[in-house]
């Protein structure tokens, strides 16, 4: 039996004893029930697999933080702490659901379920093997932008109901950074859009298929555009899932939670779980633009299914996102809005038009030093010009030394 | 097998019965009247991002689905956020959220309510004659090939419409400049 | 028929629109409203380009789009308008711009 088709062979499997049941009662099944439960198939899969990778990641990351930080993880609950979990699950559902007497109480009820509804109809369109594109749509990228914005709303909708200083604050920043961030993360979606010239996230990984030079596997992170555009892509992914460096809105020395602070409970643990897989969704879409999707890169390690393939480079960006969170201090507010409008957008404008000078420049050996070019020197300018300015500072005023 | 699981998930967007795109348009303008008759103006503004929601799903229903994911992507993301952060730096304008989410009665407001109601009715009856009385729109019929695949759209917008795009750029761009002009606060110096 | 419902749906937004740009004094929701007009009017371009003869020129789509881009820029100049005008005025009322009156 074929590994690469063993997804596909179990739905078929599922349907088949559908139809054999159908059967068996004496009804024949019409094909809308079929397409019906297909779906649903669908449906429960991503799900189940999104939400044990979930729980995986809530107790894997803070045990590589722990380590990375020279110390244990959690490890009390299960065989290295991996039933975490769902100590963390009992006690997020039995604690006590607070909503403060002069918070709103629909919007502050709505605000979990806005912000998760488009958390998990993110995944539907990547493609996680041959073949394996739950929905095969036309401008799929669009459809995942068009969500990552209605989750913009639900931030905003959790601050204001809350009826609470720190939440509002926490939602204005949040809100702002999705903002400013939103602009570089569509734009270095477009130019792998552009190069690859559809908006579907399969027809995108088709288009890295094989290998150029004999060495180098046609990935678009390989190319010097590419690899500006898939840093780019990165940080507005951080940004986005108000990850660190990027957790001014939730970071509880700086405003409680944000906007989230009057949330416990079960309303916390959504919030919790739409913002995780949120980034998994964006992470599958890194892997998806970037890194060749499904894709092996060299021939001969064609023999590992596909599937593999999407979730080993999947976790390898969850991975550094973690080892990222590990590393790098917090960013202050003004500090994050000058480094999205003053770097990140000039840049991948520049690497836009690296790119298609990559494209009308052949694709060969001289495209990749033009295109080099196009991002290098921009990058080393505006690096040196944006943010290395001396401030002079006249008088110095000590305030706590006599 | 592979393209019997292709058939078999694929979304049968044609085959969806007529009466389907009934839920969002009923949905969009059930949010549209709460929009305009509640009085906590926040409300008002998340009423109408659920409209252009539904608007939106609208649009994909009928089988524009580019225009419905770019009416998300700028309504929902862009206009609406525009219109709540607008409401929260004019404190002012914001009413004090008490019990009864309609507003208290007064004459004037009810004069001008009736009045306004008596524009909105003749407009609407001139539109609804114009619906139900015109011979060509009881003749249309849904065209079965009525796609929009997203090339041919970049294809049209830089060959047939590139003037009203090249427009629109510059037009986006004074919007931006001016905008963020007319919103700077001025340093009393 | 559809089509007949599809507008009469596009125009009772359009009529929502209306009430709350004449009835409501406050100036964001004037703007709310003039918003829904033209989601109103987006709504009547592409039903009729559902229904139109030759679908494949994509005339509807195309205006809808531009219309959504100049919606947006609209909002946003208009917004800066109200937030400076409340800044004057300390009030986003539209009975008390009234400086030019008389």
């Amino acid at each position: 039996m074929n590994l690469e088709n063993l997804p596909l062979a179990i739905l078929k499997a599922i349907l088949d004893a559908f139809t054999w049941c159908g059967a068996k009662a004496g009804i024949v099944v019409p094909p809308w029930a079929l397409t019906l439960v297909s779906i649903l198939i669908v449906i429960v899969a991503i799900l189940s697999v999104f939400l044990v990778m979930f729980a995986l990641m809530s107790v894997l990351e803070r045990k590589i933080l722990g380590r990375m930080q020279n110390r244990y993880g959690p490890n009390r609950v299960g065989p290295w702490g991996l039933f975490q979990p769902v100590a963390d699950g009992i006690k997020m559902l039995t604690k006590e659901d607070l909503v403060p007497r002069s918070a709103d109480q629909i919007v502050h009820f709505l605000a979990p379920i806005a912000m998760v509804i488009p958390a998990l109809m993110l995944p539907a369109i990547l493609p996680y093997g041959r073949g394996m594109v739950p929905v095969e749509l036309a401008s799929g990228i669009l459809y995942f932008f068009a969500l990552g914005a209605g989750t913009e709303v639900a931030v905003f909708m959790a601050g204001w109901s809350s009826n609470n200083k720190y939440s509002i604050l926490g939602a204005m920043r949040a809100i702002a950074q999705m903002i400013s961030y939103e602009l570089p993360l569509v734009m270095s979606a477009v130019i792998a859009a552009l190069v690859a010239g559809t908006l579907s996230p399969n027809g995108i990984v088709m288009a890295q298929a094989g290998v150029s030079f004999g060495v180098v596997p046609n990935w678009f992170v390989f190319t010097p555009w590419g690899f500006a555009a898939c840093i780019l892509f990165y940080i507005g992914a951080l940004a986005e899932s108000n990850r660190s460096p990027f957790d001014l809105p939730e970071g509880e020395s700086e405003l409680v939670a944000g906007h989230l602070t009057e949330y416990s409970g079960f309303k916390y643990a959504i919030f919790f779980m739409a913002e995780y897989i949120g980034m998994f969704a964006i992470n599958g879409l890194l892997v998806t633009l970037f890194l060749g999707g499904y894709q092996a890169p060299f021939p001969f390690l064609e023999w590992i299914p596909s599937w593999c393939w999407f979730f080993a480079k999947l976790a390898f960006v969850a991975f550094s996102m973690v080892w990222v969170r590990a590393t790098m201090p917090r960013f202050r507010i003004d500090q994050m809005m000058q480094f999205a409008w003053k770097f990140m957008l000039p840049m991948s404008f520049v690497a836009l038009i690296a790119a298609a000078a990559w494209h009308y420049a052949g694709r060969g050996l001289a495209a990749w030093g033009i295109s080099f070019l196009i991002v290098a020197v921009p990058y080393l300018l505006l690096g040196r010009f944006c943010f290395t300015r001396r401030h002079t500072v006249d008088n110095r005023r000590y305030l706590f030394s006599e | 097998m592979h393209d019997l699981i292709q058939k078999l998930t694929a979304l049968p967007w044609d085959q969806s019965p007529q009466w389907l795109f009934l839920i969002p348009a009923g949905l969009m303008l059930l949010a549209a009247a709460a929009a305009v008759a509640l009085r906590n103006l926040i409300h008002s503004a998340l009423c109408l991002t659920l409209s252009f929601i539904a608007l939106g799903v609208l649009f994909i229903a009928l089988g524009a689905e580019f225009v419905g994911f770019v009416q998300l992507l700028v309504y929902v993301g862009a206009v609406a956020m525009l219109i709540i952060f607008a409401i929260l730096l004019t404190p002012a304008s914001e009413v004090s959220a008490s019990n009864n989410p309609f507003r208290s009665f007064k004459l004037s407001r009810a004069v001008n309510a009736v009045a306004g109601g008596a524009v909105v009715a003749l407009v609407l009856a001139g539109l609804f004659t114009a619906i139900f009385f015109s011979p060509r729109v009881r003749a249309a019929v849904p065209s079965p090939n009525a796609a929009a695949p997203v090339a041919l759209i970049g294809e049209n917008l830089l060959t047939h419409t590139l003037l009203p795009l090249q427009g629109t750029a510059i037009l986006l761009t004074a919007a931006l400049i001016g905008a963020a002009l007319l919103a700077k606060e001025e340093k009393e110096s | 028929m559809m089509l007949q419902i599809l507008l009469a749906i596009s125009a009772v937004l359009f009529g929502t629109g209306l009430l709350a740009a004449l009835t409501r004094s406050n100036a964001i929701l004037v703007l709310i409203g003039i918003e829904m007009m033209l989601g109103a009017g987006n709504l009547n371009f592409i039903a009729f380009w559902k229904f139109s003869a030759h679908p494949e020129t994509l005339t509807g789509v195309m205006f809808a789009i531009f219309s959504i881009a100049l919606a947006a820029a609209e909002a946003a100049v208009g917004l800066a308008i109200i937030i400076q005008v409340h800044r004057r005025l300390r009030s986003v009322n539209v009975n008390d711009a009234d400086q030019l009156k008389g």
